[in-house]
């Protein structure tokens, strides 16, 4: 099959950019997953559910979708605490069983109160900043996905030297490592938990305000989103924020490739096919995890 | 086998044979407990990997979307009555999960991982039915319409389903009750409990988690043909993750190993869910959705081991006189 250099280099610089989204939504779950150990499958209703309130905020108060995260950032860290405290808190010390349970059901309600609130139909921030697209050479790369992939990985990296140097990080990591000598330590680790869960719902805020910028949003947005941030979680492991980054970049091309090589409507299928091999041949992920 | 065992299945059984009749064939009403029949089936299906095995499997929608399918395929194609379609969907199902089990097992993937190693097939399986024009592709496939005919099983109104329906819940539970005496099942338990402990005296683990698996594989997927019969048609759409979370939620909220109370939570929640989409359904889309993903969260928190501890201390509470001699 001939496929032109143009368009191969374009679904490759594409790729790249969305796979840089891909690793920040999965860095909120990597940070719960690493830090407590609980399995929340509602991680990508909680995506699905920042992009409705980046649409709804930008929608009512008429302003840019980005400029909504100065709300949804704040917003999303109060609600990561509060479903930490009312859900997850119940079943931290439970099996996994009884973890994936839970957040299933907590993903039928998010999904459904999305359903309830807005309709199936999907929706679009009307205005944002981030328009216009920039041409390097014959690849177009729109100015929204570069703004999104550069904010992405700022914030990776801000999140590293969070975890590496303050005071904050290091018990983060230390309750990782071992939660009994933490506590001991002084780490009051129940509240650790609810701050860093927080967190990795702040996360999730950051990369939906600057998603919607360039995405639609409905109700099952979230399964995808959701499955896509465990896959990278598994492959990039709790090697830290390089190994997620790694890990969505691959998946990112891949996709690219993925379109370019094969069928466009198969674009997901080939990153499931990843992970599953990737779970069947390297189960501690490519950049190590315990 | 004990047939004192079998007392409550036959009970169970004779009971919801009489739940046409009192809905007065009402072809609604009789559709929504075929569905709900069809959730219990594979519900108590799962019982057997997830319940006693204690592997958490969300391929469930892979299996149905299969046996719709298969069947589906060899009726359009071909012209094979559905009569065999049915049993070929168990065997492909069986056969993709066989695969697919061996490897996950062979590579040693418990809890999360085995249970997103399961759901992404059943997404990958979907993209390429999708993708595949000669079988699948995105625009439906109708199943022939010839409606009161047994070659091609298929009926202008839904009862005839749900008998066969309940005929095939009578089976998965009748085989939910022979693998638990038989050694299989004893094995299963053992694994489930402590993986190491129950290799180390000589379970072969491996095999009997995929002995589990393709029992679940082959119901499910014949409860997928089934499925597609009372649609009508085939389509990218039923290989349907939301099927596989559903069907572990409500296996989990019924309480993993018990064989009655799966299907019997099953016939609860989504007889209250039903009822409610019927009567606040109509006003806010979703809002029955919303309930029940509370009640699930709900009764996770507070009965931990699910339904079937509950209906355990009320069967107790009632029948003290059991408890002495037992």
């Amino acid at each position: 099959m001939f496929v032109s250099l143009n368009l191969l280099l374009q679904n490759i610089a594409n790729g790249l950019l969305i796979g840089c989204v891909y690793a920040l939504v999965a860095m909120g779950l990597a940070l719960q997953f690493g830090v407590m150990n609980v399995i929340n499958f509602a991680h990508g209703e909680f995506v699905m559910l920042a992009m409705y309130i980046t649409f709804f905020l930008s929608f009512s108060l008429g302003i840019p979708g980005e400029l909504t995260l100065l709300f949804t950032f704040p917003i999303y860290f109060v609600f990561g605490y509060v479903v930490y405290k009312l859900v997850i808190d119940k079943v931290i010390d439970a099996p996994a069983v009884s973890q994936i349970g839970i957040t299933i059901g907590l993903l039928i309600l998010l999904q459904n109160l999305a359903l309830a609130a807005w309709k199936a139909e999907p929706k679009a921030v009307q205005s944002t900043f981030l328009t216009g697209k920039i041409n390097l050479g014959s690849v177009v790369v729109p100015v929204s996905r570069l703004v999104t992939a550069v904010v992405s990985v700022v914030v990776l990296f801000l999140l590293n030297w969070v975890l590496n140097k303050t005071y904050f990080g290091v018990s983060v990591r230390a309750t990782s490592d071992d939660m009994r000598a933490a506590a001991l330590m002084g780490v009051n680790v129940r509240r650790m938990y609810a701050v860093v869960f927080g967190l990795g719902c702040s996360i999730i805020a950051i990369a939906a305000a600057f998603i919607m910028t360039f995405q639609q949003v409905n109700p099952l947005a979230g399964l995808t989103w959701g499955l896509l941030s465990w896959v990278i979680v598994a492959m990039g492991g709790l090697g830290g924020v390089t190994g997620v980054l790694a890990s969505g970049l691959i998946l990112g091309v891949a996709e690219g490739l993925e379109i370019t090589f094969w069928d466009p409507r198969a674009s997901t299928a080939i990153i499931y096919l990843i992970f599953i091999l990737v779970l069947w041949f390297k189960p501690k992920g490519l950049f190590g995890r315990r | 086998m004990d047939i004192d065992k079998l007392k409550p299945l036959v009970v169970f059984v004779v009971v919801l044979c009489f739940l046409p009749p009192i809905l007065g064939f009402n072809n609604y009403y009789v559709l929504i407990v075929t569905y709900i029949l069809f959730y219990a089936v594979v519900v108590s299906a799962w019982n057997i990997i997830g319940g006693f095995a204690g592997q958490l499997d969300l391929g469930a929608g892979a299996y149905v979307g299969l046996g719709c399918y298969a069947m589906g395929t060899l009726l359009i194609k071909w012209n094979v009555t559905p009569w065999i379609g049915i049993i070929a969907s168990g065997i492909v199902s069986v056969f993709f999960a066989a695969v697919i089990g061996y490897a996950a097992f062979r590579f040693g993937l418990k809890e999360v991982w085995y249970a997103l190693a399961t759901i992404a097939s059943v997404v990958v399986l979907q993209k390429f039915f999708l993708v595949w024009e000669e079988v699948g592709g995105p625009a439906e496939r109708y199943l022939p319409v010839k409606y009161g005919s047994i070659y091609y099983l298929r009926f202008a109104t839904y009862t005839p389903y749900y008998y066969i329906l309940l005929a095939l819940l009578a089976i998965s539970i009748f085989i939910n009750i022979w693998v638990r005496e038989s050694k299989l099942g004893f094995d299963l338990l053992a694994v489930r409990e402590n993986e190491e402990a129950a290799e180390m005296l000589g379970v072969d683990a491996r095999m009997s988690k995929l002995k589990a698996l393709m029992i679940y594989s082959f119901l499910t997927g014949v409860a997928g043909a089934l499925y597609a019969l009372i649609a009508g048609y085939i389509h990218p759409s039923q290989f349907d993750n939301s099927i596989s979370l559903e069907v572990a939620v409500l296996g989990i909220v019924g309480g993993l190993g018990s064989i009655y109370s799966p299907p019997a939570s099953v016939f609860i929640l989504h007889t209250l869910s039903e009822y409610l989409r019927s009567t606040i359904g109509a006003w806010i889309p979703g809002v029955h959705l919303i309930f029940y993903g509370v009640v699930l969260m709900v009764t996770l928190i507070f009965i931990p081991e699910g339904l079937s501890s509950l209906f355990k201390k009320l069967s107790l509470k009632y029948k003290p006189s059991k408890r002495e001699i037992g």
